[in-house]
Formats: C-alpha cells, structure tokens, sequence
C-alpha cells in the first residue's frame, strides 16, 4: 500500500513540476524574425532552468531579453532564465521572449508551430503555440 | 476704513481671474506641448510597392501618425504597427478615413519596398491609409533627425557568411503630425493609449 501511494505522489509530482500556457508568436515571413511567448508556471519545491528552445521553423532561437535605457529600447540575448520554485513567469511582449531567426517558412495567423523547451530539472516540454497578430 | 477694502477685494478678483486666464491657456497648449514644423524638408522615399513618396509633403493636409521601425525587430516594433493598426481599425469603424498612418524604415538596407510589402501582407494590414516608406540611409538619417528618434545598431554577429545578424536600440515612438506638418505630439509605441490617440487625432481634425 505505501508503495503504491508514493508511485502515485511521483507520478503526480512529474507531470506537475512544470507546464506551459497560452504559447504565441507572431506572424512573420520566411527569412525574417518572429518572437515566441508563453507563461511558465513552475510547481515543484525547487527553481528550474530554461536552457533552450528547439523547433524545426528557424535556423536560429535565442532567448532574448528587451529592455528600456534611457528612453530607448533594446534586446539582448540571455542564456538561460531561472524559475523560483512554485512560481509563475511569463514571457511577454516588451519582455523575456524566445526570438526565432532565420525562419524557413511564412508564419501566418491562425497556423500554429510546434516547439520544444529543455529545462535543466523538468527535461524537455513539447508546446504548441498559435501564430496571432500582435 | 470700509471704503480701502474695495481696491483690496478688486485686486483679489484680478489674481483669481489672471489665475484661472493662465491655467486655460497653459491648459490648452499643454494638450500638444511638441510643435515642430517639418514642413520644410523635402525627402523622396520609396513605400512598398516601390512608388515614390515625397515626404512629408504627400501628407500634407492629413493628419499623419508616423513611427520608425525595422522588420528585423521582433518584438518592440510590431507591438507599435500592431498599435497603429488597431487605431486604424478603431477610427475605420468610426468613419474617420482621411488620417495617413506610416511606419518608416530605419534599416533601409535590409527593409526594401519588397521586405515592406511582405511584412504588411503576413500580419494582414490595410494599406489604403497605412503606407510602409523607405529610402537612402541618408536621407532616413535626416529625417530621423527631425523627429529626435535614435536608431543604434549593435554590433553584428554572423551565423554563416550570408546571414549577419544585429539588432537596434531605438527610440520607442510615434508621432502625430497635424494636416500642416507640424510634430504635435509623441506616444510611447509600443504601449500607446489607444483612447488618447484618437482623442487628440480627433481634436487636431476640429
């Protein structure tokens, strides 16, 4: 019996310990740039990582940052984004967001594109994101 | 004693009147405390489809709302043409179709009219008000220069020998130019008031 309730808690402890919502990005044509964003709630006790972003559409995905200096705006690249434990963070517009270079095809609202997000504790998460304007 | 607090009552009413005089004069400059005519300069650009523009000159008796931006910017720039477009949409739905909107290239090696005509056709934009306008870097420099919009590219980096990669730190502005090419007034792009937008666009038609 104890070991089938601790199976139980572990299973239920991996498929809570990270999950992603409400993934988008923008529309975009082959060649150029979009950006991908989504919210990222991390259940378990302990902080996770964002290492990187993985899809087949651009030849190039950077996790990115913008930011606000002296009136202006710029971006710069960020290698990896940390997640308290039992916390929520959201990449978004103006913010933290996965910036896709190169991309090999149109991305036109409506469609959606699968990504693949490796976390250093969690693994890898496979999201679907819907292409919206924005 | 009586008859000195006549003056005395008199000189009151006249600071309260200079008072309440000043505060609706400052009051209704403030609305558009920017005015900067542009209308002077002379610059031929290119807009999408590759027709010359004389700018600001083919805008003139438009009200214009203008901003720069380049189409490799992946996140701050399309929230502004996405911002404009919505007002569009918003002064369409309204019955106001003679505002000019515009969104100028700061990149203009990259963004040619057909890079232009791309980045409108993929988010679905309206072009019957809506121009996309680039030209020689020269005379964009210029033109940024009118408005006091900075446009700074980083250093380049290069994935292979075809494909550079830089970015801008830039000024995060659109403009609003009355029908006689005067800069009246500014918003921060990519989080603009929507509602104050179309207010002043509206008060500068009247």
């Amino acid at each position: 019996m104890t070991f089938v309730l601790a199976f139980i808690m572990l299973l239920n402890f991996h498929s809570q310990k990270i999950d992603v919502e409400n993934a988008w990005l923008r529309p975009a044509n082959k060649g150029m740039n979009s950006a991908l964003y989504f919210k990222v709630n991390n259940n378990s006790n302990i902080p996770d990582t964002l290492l990187k972003v993985t899809s087949n559409i651009a030849g190039l995905i950077q996790l990115h940052e913008s930011y606000l200096t002296k009136g202006m705006m710029g971006m710069r690249e960020v290698k990896y984004v940390v997640f308290k434990a039992h916390s929520t963070f959201t990449f978004k517009e103006g913010g933290y967001h996965v910036m896709l270079l190169f991309l090999k095809k149109n991305l036109k609202p409506n469609s959606s594109e699968i990504f693949f997000l490796h976390f250093k504790n969690s693994g890898t998460l496979k999201i679907k994101a819907l292409v919206k304007k924005g | 004693m009586n008859h000195l607090k006549f003056p005395a009552n008199i000189a009151k009413l006249f600071i309260l009147f200079s008072f309440l005089m000043s505060f609706l004069f400052f009051g209704c400059t403030k609305k558009f405390p920017e005015d900067k005519n542009i209308s002077g300069v002379n610059y031929t650009l290119l807009n999408q489809d590759s027709t010359k523009v004389n700018f600001p000159s083919d805008f003139k008796g438009h009200i214009l709302v203008i901003t720069f931006i380049y189409t490799n910017c992946p996140d701050i720039c399309p929230m502004t043409t996405h911002n404009m477009q919505e007002v569009q949409k918003k002064l369409a739905d309204e019955g106001i179709h003679d505002v000019q909107f515009a969104a100028m290239s700061f990149d203009p090696n990259r963004d040619t009219p057909k890079v232009l005509k791309e980045y409108a056709e993929v988010r679905d934009m309206k072009l019957n008000n809506f121009v996309f306008l680039t030209g020689n870097k020269k005379d964009v420099d210029s033109i940024l220069h009118e408005f006091d919009f900075i446009a700074i590219p980083g250093d380049t980096t290069f994935v292979d020998k075809t494909h550079p990669v830089y970015f801008f730190t830039h000024t995060d502005k659109l403009f609003l130019v009355d029908k006689k090419g005067r800069i009246r007034t500014s918003f921060r792009g990519s989080k603009v008031n929507s509602q104050k937008l179309i207010s002043d666009i509206k008060s500068l038609e009247n």
